[in-house]
């Protein structure tokens, strides 16, 4: 089970590449796509605004996009989520477009928002396996699809989608990798859930 | 709902954790990753790893403590003490922290918010103020607070939220390791002022003072330092008083 951090810019891609060992996988963070051929699964990590992280994922979108759409299954972690939407409103420059939606900034009176969050898991979706997650963002997405909304929280009374789910695309607004012993084990998840395609 | 975070501050000097008094008189309390190892397990929200060393030697250790905790403890991790530049924030993020904590340099070089927040990102940059309040006039003290900038501290705040910081810790100097409590009154004000979230420090010294400080501010989280230290309080009690009190908490029994 070989897993690539795939890093364009500015990410905690070494945090994720610490928290993933401590699941037990081979995890090895790269800022090119040479190990995409022999990865079992992509992590997509990010941190910070749309715009300069598409900028950065640009040259590597068309070979991302072709493995994800092809069934490498992957994982987008906090800005790595977004990336996985085509673009936000408020900044030039594409995400991987494998999701149908949008980005927008999170509307609160106090932001960034950061802490600590209850998860509500959606209506027929299959638990998440951790109650609680940290959160550290700014903006939030909003799938087209609302079949993949897998689980949502809320920041100042402002309900978002924090976990979402189509086929082996998967993504997180909350940081497993900084969620204590519970986001270890969601990665853990993530990783068996690939191995058994 | 965000729940209301509890911060353990750890001052470290070569790995070790020290706590002094209003900033001075340092004393051993054992390993940094050690400690921030029993915290996570107790259900701490974050963890900030403050240099107090202040010297070279210092800076290497703590990227090297950096390091050691982030492949060991799943918090987030703050590192802050003599961050000066946008490598030295590079260098602590690369080495595992998730945020730093910028106190001097802000102050001295403002333009520093706005440069590392455009390349590192706002969630990553947090402003560390510490204050005391001089003829009813509450102003921002560098330097280990030995000098006084002479900026009010609400508009600080403001300043630092406009170039583009992520979160404000509010450290009282004059509390600072006396266990008298929070300053509420200042941070009430900080926390009204800006719509940054603000994490409240100096003067803990019990389980009261951290649920008085949630309750009469809008803090998003309390910093806690020596009652945890010396074992006086756990995490977890804390926690299960802030849930009596109505309080969001992660990890009330």
């Amino acid at each position: 089970m070989r897993v690539l951090i795939f890093d364009a810019g500015i990410s905690n891609a070494h945090s994720i590449a610490k928290a993933l060992r401590a699941a037990d996988a081979a995890a090895d963070v790269r800022t090119d796509l040479t190990l995409l051929p022999s990865a079992d699964c992509l992590v997509l990590p990010g941190v910070g605004a749309f715009g300069p992280a598409a900028q950065a994922l640009a040259p590597y979108r068309e070979a991302l996009r072709t493995a994800v759409t092809q069934g490498l299954p992957v994982l987008g972690i906090c800005l790595g989520m977004q990336l996985l939407f085509d673009r936000s409103p408020e900044s030039p420059g594409g995400g991987l477009d494998v999701l149908a939606g949008e980005i927008t900034a999170l509307p609160t009176r106090r932001r960034p928002h950061m802490g600590w969050n209850r998860l509500a898991v959606g209506p027929d979706q299959p638990p998440l396996g951790l109650d609680w997650a940290y959160f550290a963002h700014s903006y939030v997405c909003h799938p087209a699809d609302p079949a993949a909304i897998w689980a949502t929280t809320a920041h100042d009374e402002v309900r978002f989608v924090c976990a979402l789910r189509r086929g082996s695309v998967w993504g997180v607004q909350f940081h497993p990798e900084k969620s204590s012993r519970a986001g270890i084990a969601f990665l853990r998840r993530f990783l068996r859930e690939v191995r058994c395609g | 709902m965000t729940s209301a975070r509890v911060v353990a501050c750890l001052d470290v000097s070569g790995g070790r954790v020290v706590k002094g008094t209003r900033f001075r008189d340092l004393r051993d309390m054992g390993d940094a990753v050690e400690l921030a190892r029993r915290y996570e397990e107790q259900g701490i929200d974050e963890i900030v790893f403050l240099d107090v060393s202040a010297t070279l030697e210092g800076e290497a250790s703590i990227l090297a403590l950096a390091e050691r905790a982030a492949a060991e403890v799943f918090v987030p991790l703050t590192i802050g003490g003599g961050i000066r530049s946008l490598d030295d924030i590079g260098r602590a993020l690369r080495a595992g922290a998730d945020k730093v904590a910028i106190n001097t340099a802000a102050v001295e070089n403002p333009e520093l918010i706005d440069a590392a927040s455009d390349r590192f990102g706002a969630q990553c940059i947090v402003i560390s103020v510490d204050t005391a309040t001089v003829n009813g006039r509450p102003t921002v003290w560098t330097r280990s607070g030995t000098v006084d900038s002479g900026r009010h501290l609400l508009e600080w705040a403001a300043e630092c939220e406009r170039r583009g910081a992520g979160e404000l810790v509010v450290t009282s100097i004059d509390r600072d390791g006396t266990r008298r409590g929070y300053d509420v009154e200042t941070l009430a004000q900080v926390a009204d002022a800006v719509g940054l979230p603000v994490v409240a420090s100096g003067g803990a010294g019990g389980i009261a003072d951290v649920v008085e400080v949630f309750r009469g501010t809008a803090v998003s989280a309390a910093l806690v330092a020596g009652i945890l230290h010396e074992g006086e309080v756990t995490v977890s009690a804390i926690k299960t008083a802030l849930a009596a009190a109505g309080l969001c908490v992660r990890g009330a029994s």
